[in-house]
């Protein structure tokens, strides 16, 4: 071979090389992740000890502490559906109705007589499990004595909440229990203090009940859980993938949902929002088997400490922080933590240490590091924000309605806090980046989107628009020509024509200008390709300041 | 030529790289340099395909597993407070016994619910040993009234003894022995939750040993100036008492304050020359700060006794001054009389959830004569310590105390001071 063909292979190699990397697929913007795609049969479960993780979490940081976007976003920036996360009011217009619905296909249950199989093993609140007339399991969790009501009104909020954002989670019941409707199953069994299994008895009931808030008409209010369809593999951690699960390549702590899940978390004062608290569940057919990732257990949202009001710490500061303790070990207390000093409201029983003025969405901590929280960009907090002010007033109060608060004034608390608190997520994360969304190209060269912060009443509309229009190359993933620069006031300008005719992509950079939030001038990137006579976009990257 | 190649071949493997690089900066996975894929859904389907090759168990640390067996096993309920079965105790029996270790069991909800029963035994390396059975019945008539029966037996080897009176002198210290049966009951009624009233009795057959090891308290003291020391006598105790008690929580107070009132009468069994009446006062008022997270804690306990005409109260019966729970800077048991007064103050700041800090100042005085229980010439000592625990209760607490004339302690001792 001459040395000329050597050469021409060479760049022909080059070429390919760099021809081989597309930016957009023409799949693109997925919309599904099929991580049901292989066979999950081998999966074993986990099980999570509450001490290592608070260990693990509090005194080493885990996972990949990079400063990278999400890796399980597609390329308009948003979450396809997988078995972790499904698009619900973020996709489609819900109803009122669905969204209080949630997950649940029942309107009301009735337990009477279902038959005792087990008491509740695991976790701080009373209860136990029941199997309905077909066999299935049940899981319920009674109210605190002294705080009826308030631990089974924030599962049932959570669960509706989470369940319209996206997430997986179990159906879930307010019911009344009577003591002399309870059935113990032949076999039922307890595990005593020395960690033996051995047979329920009536008086251990009791002593269930004990511990369980009475209501005036002698019957005890609960919450209802239905176990998930398939079998319990353990839950997930907040960073790293299963090893025995081959749909699961996106590492935890760089997954959206997972980050985006501190917005959501801060809202609700899900301080409780940790790995331990979630499942994983092996659904599928044989030799199909995929594992499908649940959120559960909002007993201890909203104030709520499921046994007890929650403790003022809670949202405020991890557990264990370094920096105040030793502030206030060397000042002997003369240092106060500016949490300490909150009001409560303080009017209802069934609402715990709930408040909005103090609250902070940015300052916002779980009970311990949460490496999928600490990664958390601001496009990731801005794609969760985005959902959150999908929550109206009225479906906040609708949402708040199934908790049944029987006192005066609880669920008017619950609710105006809920909006506060939203309010304040909105501010701190619509504008922490540059708000561009909803980008579209008509046919004709007209383009629109929306500034989201803008949108939702938080911010001003800014002084004017920077637009940076070129073409681009998708084989080589850069801009192919001269760029053309305009400036617009408002969400909308007309593609110059020479860049229209021809052009299989076009790419405009979106800077904006407002006198409040500099860090707008950072640009999302957002890329348009041309299907038929119509434009669709594929692409917005959101430059994101460093964390 | 051949640099053309080169750099042909450099660009080739450039553009390579900055596709991986791309794939992990970017977020979305980019395609391998060949064998390229048509779709993203191809693209992640090949990764996932690939890691289907290479499936490992999960494989929890050995410290997880560990971990994981000790809450599956409740070890940390049975070891802090479990509500029934077998458990090891640990913890301190008396001030002077360091720490003590044994089995205990906790049967509740017997004879239909009404009665709890409870027993333990423990030992320390000091030799300090305990047993104790006792059967509550804390919910009679509607939880107005309850009723508890004990009987406990103790040996503690090493009891300081310095003489009696506040001019007691250090270097006057010796031990002794003490060892004491005890079978009574007592019985209450509750008409409120923060209120208790009742009465009961003890026999008492305590013993004196005089012998063992170090220098005793038969060398220097004779039963003049240690009365009851040569002598052995059973003791029948009576007691009534008023317990008003609202403070929150009840095992880690921050606000709140409980009173509470106990008139005794020890009535020797024998040829009644030890028989006397006792009254004591134990206040304690909490006040909170800063919605709980700092506590102002002040405690005053006086103790008065009656000595029949001719009687003598035994040295071993009288009110003691001195270590880790009351005069904190001084060696346990250092004061010892028939009158005492004793003053606590302390300020407690949480530091985290879980550990307080504490600064303290004690002070008290024993006497004779009743009127010498005053203000003036107190001992005292101060101090700075942590508390570890809960809201409902302290489990272990570390004090360094100063600042008295008998030196700087160190205090390292299971359960709350008051």
């Amino acid at each position: 071979m001459s040395s000329r063909a050597l050469v021409a292979l060479a760049i022909a190699y080059a070429l390919t090389v760099h021809a081989a990397a597309p930016t957009f697929y023409p799949d693109d913007p997925i919309q599904v992740d099929d991580d049901r795609a292989f066979d999950a049969s081998g999966a074993r479960p986990i099980e999570g000890s509450n001490v290592f993780d608070f260990a693990e979490h509090t005194f080493f940081k885990r996972g990949d502490r990079r400063d990278v976007r999400a890796r399980n976003v597609n390329t308009v920036d948003e979450v396809p559906d997988s078995t972790w996360f499904t698009n619900r009011m973020g996709r489609i217009r819900m109803s009122v109705e669905e969204i209080v619905r949630g997950p649940n296909r029942f309107d009301t249950l009735n337990i009477d007589d279902w038959p005792l199989v087990q008491e509740k093993s695991s976790g701080i609140t009373p209860g136990y499990r029941v199997t309905d007339p077909s066999g299935h399991l049940y899981q319920v969790k009674f109210d605190p004595p002294l705080h009826p009501e308030m631990a089974s009104g924030a599962e049932v909020i959570g669960a509706a909440v989470y369940h319209a954002l996206g997430y997986n989670v179990v159906e879930g019941y307010i019911i009344e229990v009577d003591p002399a409707r309870i059935t113990i199953a032949p076999g039922a069994t307890t595990v005593d203090m020395s960690g033996r299994r051995r047979s329920l008895r009536r008086d251990d009931v009791d002593r269930i009940l004990a511990r369980a808030a009475r209501l005036p008409n002698g019957r005890y209010r609960a919450t209802l859980s239905r176990f998930a369809e398939g079998r319990p593999v353990g839950y997930f951690k907040y960073y790293g993938t299963r090893p025995d699960d081959p749909n699961d390549i996106h590492p935890h702590e760089h997954r959206r949902e997972l980050r985006g899940n501190r917005v959501f978390s801060a809202w609700l004062n899900h301080d409780d929002s940790r790995g331990i608290n979630s499942l994983d569940m092996l659904e599928g057919r044989e030799g199909r088997r995929y594992i499908r990732h649940y959120m559960f257990d909002f007993g201890s949202i909203m104030g709520s400490g499921s046994t007890m009001a929650q403790v003022p710490r809670a949202g405020n500061e991890y557990i264990l922080e370094w920096a105040p303790a030793l502030k206030t070990l060397a000042s002997l207390g003369l240092y106060v933590r500016p949490w300490i000093t909150v009001d409560y409201w303080e009017g209802a029983k069934s609402v715990g240490r709930f408040e909005g003025a103090f609250f902070d969405p940015i300052a916002w901590r779980p009970e311990y590091p949460n490496p999928a929280f600490d990664n958390m960009r601001g496009d990731d907090a801005f794609w969760a924000a985005r959902l959150v002010a999908r929550f109206t007033d009225e479906v906040i109060r609708a949402i708040v309605a199934k908790a049944r608060y029987s006192e005066p004034g609880a669920a008017e608390h619950v609710a105006d806090t809920l909006i506060a608190r939203r309010d304040k997520v909105l501010r701190a994360w619509l504008t922490a980046v540059n708000p561009i969304a909803e980008p579209q190209l008509s046919a004709g060269g007209v383009f629109t989107f929306e500034n989201s912060a803008v949108t939702a009443g938080v911010a001003t509309a800014p002084t004017a628009y920077v637009l940076t229009w070129s073409r681009f190359d998708n084989a080589t993933g850069s801009s192919v020509g001269d760029s053309i620069e305009m400036r617009v006031t408002d969400p909308r300008a007309s593609v110059p024509r020479e860049l229209l005719a021809g052009s299989e992509y076009l790419t405009a950079e979106v800077q904006t200008l407002h006198p409040d939030y500099s860090n707008w001038r950072l640009p999302v990137t957002l890329t348009f390709r041309r299907a038929g006579s119509a434009w669709q976009a594929v692409g917005i990257e959101r430059a994101a300041a460093p964390r | 030529m051949r640099v053309l190649l080169v750099l042909a071949l450099g660009f080739g493997l450039q553009a390579s790289a900055e596709a991986r690089s791309l794939t992990l900066e970017a977020g979305n996975p980019k395609p391998k340099a060949q064998d390229e894929p048509a779709t993203r859904a191809v693209l992640l389907r090949r990764e996932r395909e690939e890691k289907s090759r290479q499936l490992t168990p999960a494989d929890p640390s050995r410290v997880e597993r560990l971990l994981l067996d000790l809450e599956n096993g409740r070890l940390f309920e049975r070891l802090l407070n479990p509500a029934e079965g077998f458990y090891p105790r640990i913890g301190n029996i008396s001030a002077g016994s360091g720490i003590s270790f044994g089995p205990a069991y906790r049967r509740p909800g017997l004879f239909g619910g009404h009665a709890d029963f409870s027993s333990f035994a423990a030992a320390s390396f000091q030799g300090y040993w305990m047993a104790d059975a006792r059967m509550r019945m804390p919910r009679l008539a509607g939880e107005t009234a309850s009723i508890d029966i004990h009987a406990q037996r103790y040996e503690f080897p090493d009891e300081n003894f310095f003489g009696l009176g506040p001019e007691s002198r250090r270097e006057d210290h010796v031990t002794f022995g003490l060892r004491n049966s005890i079978v009574g009951g007592t019985g209450a009624v509750h008409p409120t939750r923060w209120l208790a009233i009742g009465g009961g009795f003890d026999y008492l057959a305590p013993r004196i040993s005089t012998t063992g090891d170090g220098r005793r308290i038969g060398v220097r003291f004779g039963d003049a100036d240690a009365p009851g020391l040569g002598s052995r006598r059973d003791f029948v105790r009576f007691e009534a008492f008023a317990d008003l008690n609202y403070r929150e929580p009840r095992g880690n107070p921050r606000r709140g304050g409980r009173y509470a009132l106990a008139l005794q009468r020890f009535d020797d069994t024998a040829d009644n020359r030890y028989s006397f009446s006792r009254v004591e006062a134990d206040l304690q008022q909490y006040i909170s700060l800063l919605r709980d997270r700092r506590v102002l804690a002040l405690h005053a306990f006086v103790s008065t006794s009656d000595v029949d005409a001719g009687h003598e109260i035994p040295f071993y019966l009288q009110r003691t001054l001195g270590g880790p729970d009351d005069l904190r800077g001084f060696r346990r048991f250092r004061f010892r009389d028939r009158h005492m007064l004793l003053l606590q103050a302390e300020y407690r700041w949480e530091i985290f959830t879980a550990v307080d800090g504490a600064i303290f100042y004690d002070a008290g005085r024993v006497a004779s004569r009743v009127e010498d229980l005053n203000p003036n010439g107190l001992e005292s000592d101060y101090g700075i310590g942590f508390r570890f625990g809960t809201r409902n209760g302290v489990f272990l607490r570390v004090e360094g105390a100063f600042g008295s004339a008998g030196g700087k302690h160190f205090i390292f001792r299971f359960g709350h001071v008051f």
